[in-house]
């Protein structure tokens, strides 16, 4: 990586910053417990997708928030918490019933749910691209479509 | 590894100083983290009773040797008049928060840390100003370079706050539980290009 700026740019650049603390990361005395830290990110970052899974997968077959709930036989309520509030953990048995009516692997989703510790490694790389590729638009586009096949697809890995 | 000129400004002196920006903290780094940073941030340490610095647990030799062969981390260093003034460790593996780029994904800083000369809080006229920015520069540069637009996010120190959401156009998405209560902090594409133009 290489940066090219003006030095202007660093002159004025220093005069916005002053004098200012500019620390970010751990808190002072958590170092010891720093893999959960780490553990803590990985959770929302793979339960970002998952909520963007079941969107684009209700989207995709053309169903609103209430017709998802009514046949996995959970609280509307909950659809739209998974969706869209990635600090909300969903209970296991809501995600026993999505995964039946989604048609794949219960454990795969308890993983992306962070409900049960990652036993599949390339999961959550597969599940960043795949929420990087997803817009929240009403319809799915060509490029969203593809990545929620691909990830379906992964999903469905080990059942195949 | 790749150097890039970058400047910083003198307090005493007034002047622009040339730095050199590493994307990497190697060995040599070390040593001077080991000689100089690191013993003085020890004594501030053990000096202060009312606070200490938040950063100073931090054993950077540490977590180069734990993050070094991770891939999708990165390191950086700025060393300017022979000294190691700025570090930071980021990560691209995880999501935008905010809504308009939820789920996106960003250029995440994993530590940012500057030196104790460098510290208002431990030295009433910090050496050299502007390295704070710089590192979130390169942070930007890294996201637009492998495609992630400038979109950069961070926990930040609590001392730190009012940097990140006055002084580089962050947007505060409030303390995070799930990181001990750390706030949060987001920057977005048309932010990250804001930042970039110095406004």
């Amino acid at each position: 990586m290489k940066l090219q700026f003006q030095k202007d740019w660093f002159a004025k650049s220093a005069e916005i910053e002053g004098v200012s603390e500019v620390g970010a990361g751990l808190p002072p005395n958590c170092h010891a417990l720093e893999p959960l830290a780490r553990e803590a990110i990985s959770v929302l970052d793979t339960r970002i997708a998952f909520g963007q899974f079941v969107e684009l997968w209700r989207r995709n077959t053309g169903w609103n928030p209430e017709r998802l709930a009514c046949e996995a036989g959970i609280e509307t309520e909950e659809v739209l918490e998974i969706e869209h509030d990635p600090h909300y953990e969903p209970e296991p048995d809501a995600i026993f019933k999505l995964a039946r009516v989604f048609d794949v692997p219960a454990q795969k989703l308890l993983e992306l749910a962070g409900l049960v510790t990652n036993r599949t490694p390339q999961l959550r790389e597969e599940a960043i691209r795949f929420a990087a590729r997803s817009e929240s638009i009403s319809a799915l586009t060509e490029p969203e479509k593809e990545a929620f096949e691909a990830f379906v697809a992964t999903l469905n890995t080990e059942k195949a | 590894m790749t150097e890039s000129k970058v400047y910083l400004l003198e307090s005493k002196s007034g002047d622009l100083v040339e730095a050199s920006l590493f994307d990497d903290i190697q060995d040599e780094h070390l040593e001077l983290w080991s000689s100089t940073w690191a013993p003085l941030m020890r004594s501030f340490r053990e000096s202060l009773d009312t606070f200490t610095p938040e950063d100073s647990h931090w054993n950077w030799k540490d977590k180069v040797s734990e993050w070094r062969n991770f891939l999708g981390y990165q390191f950086y260093s700025i060393v300017c008049s022979g000294e190691l003034q700025g570090l930071m460790l980021t990560t691209d593996l995880y999501s935008a928060r905010i809504q308009e780029q939820f789920g996106k994904p960003i250029v995440y800083v994993h530590l940012l840390s500057t030196a104790p000369w460098n510290r208002p809080e431990l030295e009433p006229v910090p050496r050299y100003k502007g390295v704070g920015r710089i590192l979130i520069l390169c942070a930007t540069q890294a996201s637009i370079e492998i495609g992630y637009k400038g979109r950069v996010g961070l926990h930040s120190l609590p001392k730190a706050e009012v940097f990140y959401e006055k002084k580089c156009g962050f947007t505060r998405l409030g303390k995070d539980s799930s990181y001990y209560n750390l706030t949060y902090f987001e920057l977005t594409q048309t932010q990250a290009e804001s930042f970039r133009r110095n406004y």
